[in-house]
């Protein structure tokens, strides 16, 4: 009886590995092919720009305390006003802003982006590609 | 134990499993892959060494799940699919209890990108629920097959002479 749950068991494992296969080879293409969306840079490029970066965490408090990229500051939709006076304190007009967020598709990164560049009126604002999950990654 | 019990919960059983599987594989909301959500659904969660498992794992396991759902309606390998769906329903309970334990404020994941953080305590009663269900089903679904195997090594058997 054991031996029949793990030979049935492991059928279903292979049947699903097949589909998978196939998903992962797909999204790998897709992942070459995925174009920067506007306003977005791949974390490469923002290395390479070394210190000339200020990192933006647009991220919640609770992520951004707990890891954070170095020197970031926390500049998110949920706590905007309170904290966009000791962003403009810490801002560095030398600098070019990258923002990043969980990564995926999470949106709050372009929000906390686009909101720098219409109510700041600060130019030079990109949003990190894959965000802390591409920084973590690497 | 009813056989309509039984059902309902094969039956419940499966829906979950589909629902949650599909939508770690595709984001119907803004109609592309749901993977790299999943990715990093599952980094969040700290458990895994190297992100490139974390990759791996979010590709494979939504089909494991779908698979799994689908074959527990296929009687010979209705057995195999309930042992998988309850290893499934124990590692998410040991991940979310690890999680809680850790203090990680983070999105469960269970089904899709999920924008709000984990509600440890309810999430935590859900997946008792659905292991509870899975030891139920798995429990009758060794039953079943006991006897099957049973009545074909009777039949099998040469009449006794009168």
């Amino acid at each position: 009886m054991i031996a029949q749950v793990f030979r049935q068991l492991a059928f279903v494992c292979v049947c699903a590995l097949l589909p998978a296969l196939v998903s992962g080879a797909w999204q790998l293409q897709w992942k070459k092919e995925e174009p920067l969306a506007a306003g977005e840079i791949r974390l490469a490029t923002a290395r390479q720009w070394g210190d000339a970066v200020q990192w933006v965490d647009a991220r919640s408090r609770t992520k951004y305390e707990r890891t954070h990229i170095p020197d970031a500051l926390l500049l998110n939709e949920d706590e905007w006003d309170s904290l966009v006076g000791p962003f403009l304190d810490a801002w560095d007009a030398d600098k070019t802003l990258v923002v990043y967020c969980d990564g995926g598709s999470c949106e709050a990164a372009h929000k906390v982006a686009e909101r720098i560049r219409a109510d700041l009126k600060i130019g030079g604002v990109y949003v990190l590609k894959g965000g802390w999950a591409a920084w973590d990654g690497k | 134990m009813g056989r309509k019990v039984i059902a309902v919960v094969r039956l419940a059983l499966a829906a979950v499993f589909l629902v949650a599987g599909v939508m770690k594989i595709w984001d119907f909301k803004l109609g592309h892959s749901a993977t790299p959500d999943f990715t990093v659904a599952i980094q969040s969660y700290h458990l895994l060494p190297f992100p490139e498992l974390s990759a791996l794992l979010a590709i494979y396991l939504p089909w494991l799940e779908v698979v799994a759902a689908l074959a527990l309606f296929v009687r010979r390998l209705a057995l195999g699919a309930t042992a998988a769906v309850l290893g499934m329903s124990a590692v998410f309970l040991a991940a979310v209890t690890s999680a809680w334990w850790r203090g990680l404020e983070i999105a469960c994941g269970c089904f899709g990108k999920e924008d709000a953080m984990t509600d440890y305590p309810t999430l935590i009663l859900r997946d008792l629920a659905l292991l509870a269900a899975c030891s139920l089903l798995f429990v009758a679904e060794w039953r079943r097959t006991a006897t099957a195997a049973e009545s074909s090594t009777a039949s099998a058997s040469p009449a006794p002479e009168a």
